[in-house]
């Protein structure tokens, strides 16, 4: 029998992790329900799909942001080796690869950004705050001297699909020559982020490079002495989180069907503000993809249903760097209590 | 030094050992040796070395100079990993816990028990620390909290149920009872003596006199990171430690108390 289910009741009772992202769940509920009320547009099927494109992005760069500071540490570098990686599929596919492998060399470029980042930290001992800020200005110069800062465009048709694709759309020709959408579908950027939500909680979760990437945030000596390879740890969780930034970059450019290589900037800042809105600590030891994944759907509702009403982008950066603080505040108030 | 040979080799030997921290001097020259199913205290005022001494020895720290041999082969500890492999376990001062973790975790932390599939079994791990700390306090229930929300002892029977789940050969203990109440204080010297008769070599840092003399069959005494005497324990008395810990010295015209055999 197991040894908590002698506090019967008690085991009932969420726990403050679980408690967190209930409230924020109830958060993200309550923004629907607000929009909703406000501007009936909002909860149309189309912008539930609109909204599920715009968050896709920060929600995959989210989840390997989330590795990284249950470490501990921060990744700054996710907006620009987003677009380095967009620069190099971009490229590869100008030189003639075909789109899908040169997607994958985004993906990888993406990866090797991370890997940079880890060793940086772990071998050359440089704060993770430090080492993400340079890689954050390497990798943007990189993308913007590769481009001369152009776009690239005219990549193909099959460049957009990853963004713009969708399963089991249907689409029927009118009479008029004109198709009509009658299903639009599941956005393919929206189930490659289920898939990689999925597979990185159960990384996290259930593996044992997720119980090391905790053991790591909460107590790097204890872990160290017990016999955790640090390094290597640490390492894992920077790769995945520019592995997840390519990803996230070949979505993006994918939706614009073109190569923008000042695309992203900024948007390492609202990856972590959806971790931070999630639950994760920067202190490290504390954190979940679903709690992630729910504070990027609040910022990703926010930023559309405050456009929907109208709402001015200087006013919504001020909405959200409040939500940001108050979710911090409120989980601190109720851990200490 | 009348410290007397043993029969079978020695388990650890650990010779000339040096740790400098810049000017500091943390461990000076000290040797000392363990033997299968010894108890050996290692003792000294604050700041002596005995922690520094006992990491080296870990692979939690490197020294600066000197030679570990462990069954009499010279042995490279360079990380924690080397000490483990080598059948070495520490209970820390510090504990090593991570607050975040609850206690099976915190357990298999570094040696995680998968199943077929590679994932972590949990269930299995829970059961086995669910035995292992009962065993040391039957008391042991909120298995599933984070560490943080234990309590000293608590936590201290986590560590010191860790380091020996694992079948260690040599067991280092570094104030190992400085959080328990009495009763697991008693408990841990049940253990020590069984694990001693199971052939466990153990070095045992304590500043409890009381414990010293129930546990230990010999002495080493630090003071300023040097080794200021090995001593079986029937050939000193209280006096003659503290006077070894405080001065680094024995009284003036000692004499072994002991029997000599
Ligand atoms: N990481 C370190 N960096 C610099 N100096 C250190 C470090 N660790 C220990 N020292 C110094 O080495 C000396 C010995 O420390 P150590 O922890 O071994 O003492 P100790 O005998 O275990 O004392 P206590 O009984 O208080 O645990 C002290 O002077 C301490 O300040
Ligand atoms: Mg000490």
């Amino acid at each position: 029998m197991a040894p908590g289910a002698d506090k019967t009741g008690l085991r009932f009772l969420p726990s403050g992790a679980t408690l967190h992202k209930l409230s924020a769940l109830l958060t993200l509920v309550l923004l629907i329900g607000i929009f909703a009320f406000t501007s009936p547009a909002f909860l149309s099927v189309n912008n539930g799909l609109t909204v599920l494109l715009q968050t896709s992005v920060i929600a995959l760069l989210a989840i390997g942001m989330t590795m990284v500071i249950i470490t501990g540490g921060i990744d700054l570098s996710v907006g620009s080796v987003l677009a380095l990686s967009g620069v190099v599929a971009g490229l590869l596919i100008k030189a003639g690869l075909p789109v899908y492998p040169a997607m994958m060399a985004g993906v990888i470029a993406g990866g090797l950004c991370g890997f940079a980042n880890g060793l940086i930290i772990t071998k050359m001992r440089i704060t993770p705050f430090v080492a993400t800020l340079g890689m954050m200005l390497i990798a943007r110069g990189l993308a913007l001297q590769l481009t001369g800062a152009a776009p690239i465009s005219r990549l193909g048709d099959a460049f957009g699909q990853l963004g713009n694709g969708a399963l089991f759309r249907v689409v029927e020709m009118q009479a008029n020559g004109f198709p009509k959408v009658i299903f639009p579908g599941i956005p393919y950027p929206a189930i490659l982020l289920l898939i990689m939500a999925l597979v990185g909680a159960y990384l996290l979760n259930k593996r044992q490079v997720g119980r090391h990437i905790f053991s790591v945030g909460s107590n790097e000596e204890a872990a160290h002495l017990s016999g955790v390879n640090v390094h290597r740890t640490k390492i894992w969780a920077y790769t995945a989180s520019g592995a997840l930034a390519g990803l996230a970059g070949m979505v993006l450019m994918s939706r614009l069907s073109t190569v923008q290589p000042n695309e992203g900037v900024m948007y390492e800042l609202d990856a972590i503000a959806a971790s931070v809105i999630g639950g994760a600590s920067l202190m490290g030891g504390v954190g979940s993809i679903s709690g992630s994944m729910i504070g990027a759907f609040i910022i990703g509702v926010l930023r559309n249903g405050l456009n929907m009403a109208g709402t001015s982008a200087f006013i919504q950066q001020i909405i959200i760097g409040i939500v940001v603080i108050v979710a911090v505040y409120i989980d601190q108030v109720r851990n200490k209590t | 030094m009348l410290d007397q040979p043993h029969s079978p080799a020695p388990l650890v030997q650990l010779v000339d050992i040096h740790k400098r921290f810049g000017g500091v001097h943390a461990v000076e020259g000290v040797s000392v040796d363990l033997y299968p199913g010894e108890v050996v205290g290692v003792l000294g005022h604050n700041g002596a070395g005995k922690s520094c001494l006992m990491r080296i020895l870990s692979g939690a720290m490197a020294a600066t100079d000197g030679a570990i041999f462990v069954n009499g082969t010279r042995a490279e500890v360079k990380t924690p990993q080397d000490a483990k492999s080598l059948g070495i376990e520490t209970i820390y001062q510090t504990l090593a816990l991570a607050n975040h973790l609850d206690a099976p975790a915190n357990l298999f932390l570094g040696r995680e028990l998968k199943t077929r599939f590679g994932n972590l079994d949990e269930p299995r791990m829970l059961a086995e620390a669910t035995e292992a700390l009962r065993q040391l306090n039957p008391n042991f229930k909120n298995l599933r909290d984070p560490v943080a929300r234990l309590s000293g002892g608590q936590r201290q029977v986590i560590a010191i149920a860790r380091a020996i789940y694992f079948q260690a050969k040599v067991l280092i203990m570094d104030e190992p009872t400085a959080a328990l109440g009495p009763s697991e204080t008693a408990m841990v010297a049940d253990l020590i003596m069984r694990l001693k008769a199971e052939g466990i070599g153990i070095f045992l840092i304590s500043h409890d006199m009381g414990d010293v003399f129930e546990l230990c069959d010999r002495v080493m005494v630090m003071n300023k990171g040097s080794n200021v005497g090995t001593f079986r324990i029937e050939d000193v008395n209280k006096d003659d430690i503290l006077s070894l810990i405080v001065k680094g010295t024995l009284p003036e015209g000692w004499q072994p108390r002991g029997a000599r055999v």
